[in-house]
């Protein structure tokens, strides 16, 4: 039998190191190397690098690819930016969804506006083909090119406090690329005859978009670069960052730190049911007083005149007891009716409770003696709106445990801290 | 992930298809599961184990074994009567992964039928399996 499971140019390194793997999103990916716990931990405390390559870009470029972007994705790129919503400047990215004309989610997305009428598009393992086509299926009379590409492009991901210091030691000039780099800001360029790919190259000359975004909360950066490039770089970081305990980091990790991020995971905590009532209003294009929408894009009327309404909400438990999420799993309230299902249910290794509040590791004012025991956190969806310290119960088939509604769960996440602070 | 060669796998305990482990100590039997299932699970992060005094069958659920990212069960490799369990788990799980035959021991039985010991796998059938 042959199968035709996708491998990333990391591959071989992943098998070398005898790391767990499994199929995610149609590509043979690492879970973890040899614990998933150490993996989060090195992230909130030091730094963790991930093979991101199994996510797609596509590129799209034009004098209408901005109205295209503007019908098609969810976030208003006339008006993202901060709380004064300004329109979204060239080196800066967005994050959003695509629907479909019942607002479900096709895939959430960060748009990057890299020059004047061109932007690269990047989606989840696998959508790339899908994105690209709903964008071309939607071009009309808009003069934009669509270019998906899926597995022409290397990624990868360095994330942690620390993030900054090693990556400085591979770039030919830190100084001048962390000057001015707020979170969800980019520079640099993949393509090296591009002028912008000046603004971000290696010290052996190579040239990489750098983007100060991430999947884990943490203070960090994604990485595009050409995939013969990859492997390098990847062994570069690792060495560098020796000093500072940088682990290589799986998907497990990834899932347990994004959980504990309130990030949601698409096709899992957004998906077949309209893309809205969740804890991501940021990312649709609503007025300043929450009633309406500033744009018109594929999947508003659906969302505007909602049949079915749920609401997803992010829980967190009393340990690091957890359920198995999804199909059979219920959310129960205090009468005993079943109001929904579990999306996702997680353990962040890096937090705990101590009298019922919850700590880091990585937070300043944690108790003495404080232990991260880990706590369960994850994403329900019912059919009523919860009020944030709420108890429900959460179960599957096995075990029934009582969580609390809350609107965050892992503190002193460092993703927002000022550059300043961290080189 | 551990290749097969590279598991231990000691030839004075009995295994089962649901890799746990079963060997007599004295007049009870200690149980747990094997290398192969703690590599395969990652990070154990808690382990729910029984009361004392309590009696399960053969392949009956006695507990759950959590990793990060999972909850598994825990099947009996025979049936018989809880004698003690393993306390040090409460506050170190990580012991399943870093020594699952002696640290990371979960429960002793008194067992209902010796005969149910004898006749679970080899270290070779055991291997057999892991192999496919």
């Amino acid at each position: 039998m042959t199968t035709d499971i996708k491998t990333t140019p990391l591959n071989r390194w992943h098998r070398s190191q005898g790391a767990n793997m499994a199929d995610f999103g149609g590509y043979d990916m690492p879970l973890w190397y040899s614990s998933v716990k150490d993996e989060h931990l090195a992230v909130l405390n030091g730094a963790g690098v991930f093979d991101t390559s199994h996510m797609a870009a596509v590129t799209v470029a034009g004098s209408g690819a901005a109205d295209l972007l503007q019908y098609c994705f969810t976030n208003d790129l006339d008006a993202c930016m901060g709380p004064a919503k300004k329109p979204l400047s060239q080196g800066r990215c967005v994050y959003g969804a695509f629907l479909d004309e019942n607002g479900h989610t096709i895939d959430d997305a960060i748009v990057f506006f890299v020059e004047a009428d061109s932007y690269m598009v990047v989606v989840n393992a696998g959508m790339g083909g899908v994105i690209a086509e709903h964008l071309q299926r939607n071009l009309g009379r808009r003069d934009a090119t669509v270019n998906d590409l899926s597995d022409r492009l290397g990624k990868m991901d360095i994330q942690g406090p620390v993030a900054a210091k090693i990556l400085g030691g591979v770039l030919a000039d830190p100084k001048a690329v962390f000057a001015g780099m707020p979170y969800f800001s980019f520079k640099g360029h993949v393509d090296p005859t591009s002028p912008l790919a000046d603004a971000v190259r290696l010290d052996d000359g190579t040239p990489i978009l750098l983007s100060r975004t991430g999947y884990t909360g943490e203070f960090g950066f994604e990485m595009f670069l050409a995939q013969d490039k990859i492997q390098r770089l990847w062994e570069r970081l690792l060495e560098n960052g020796s000093a500072y305990d940088i682990k290589p980091c799986g998907l497990a990790a990834r899932d347990s730190l994004r959980a504990g991020a309130v990030l949601p995971l698409s096709h899992q905590d957004i998906g077949h049911w309209p893309f809205i009532n969740h804890p991501w209003p940021f990312a649709l294009p609503f007025t300043t007083d929450q009633t309406g929408f500033t744009k018109d894009f594929i999947g508003r009327a659906a969302l505007e005149e909602q049949t079915d309404v749920s609401f997803t909400q992010a829980f967190a438990g009393k340990d690091l007891r957890k359920i198995s999420a999804g199909e059979g799993s219920r959310v129960i309230d205090a009468d005993g009716q079943t109001i929904g299902t579990v999306l996702t249910c997680a353990t962040d290794m890096g937090i705990g409770r101590h009298d019922g509040d919850i700590f880091s590791v990585a937070s300043p004012n944690k108790p003495e003696g404080f232990k991260a025991r880990g706590l369960c956190c994850g994403f329900v969806k019912v059919n009523r709106k919860l009020s944030v310290g709420q108890h429900v119960d959460i179960a599957d088939n096995r075990r029934k445990i009582t969580v609390a509604i809350v609107d965050d769960v892992r503190p002193h996440r460092t993703a927002r801290k000022p550059m300043a602070d961290m080189i | 992930m551990k290749a097969i060669s590279e598991l231990n796998l000691p030839e004075d305990v009995r295994y089962t298809d649901d890799h746990e482990w079963a060997k007599k100590i004295g007049d009870v039997v200690r149980m747990g599961i094997s290398d192969y299932a703690q590599d395969q699970l990652g990070d154990i992060v808690f382990v729910e184990l029984p009361e004392v005094g309590s009696s399960f069958d053969k392949g009956e659920e006695f507990g759950t074994v959590e990793s990060v990212k999972a909850v598994s069960e825990l099947y009996m490799p025979i049936g018989g009567e809880v004698t003690a369990i393993n306390d040090a788990l409460a506050d170190a799980p990580e012991l399943v992964n870093s020594d699952p035959y002696d640290g990371g021991w979960m429960m002793e039985i008194k067992a209902s039928d010796p005969a149910e010991l004898e006749a679970l796998k080899s270290k070779a059938d055991y291997l057999d399996i892991l192999k496919g």
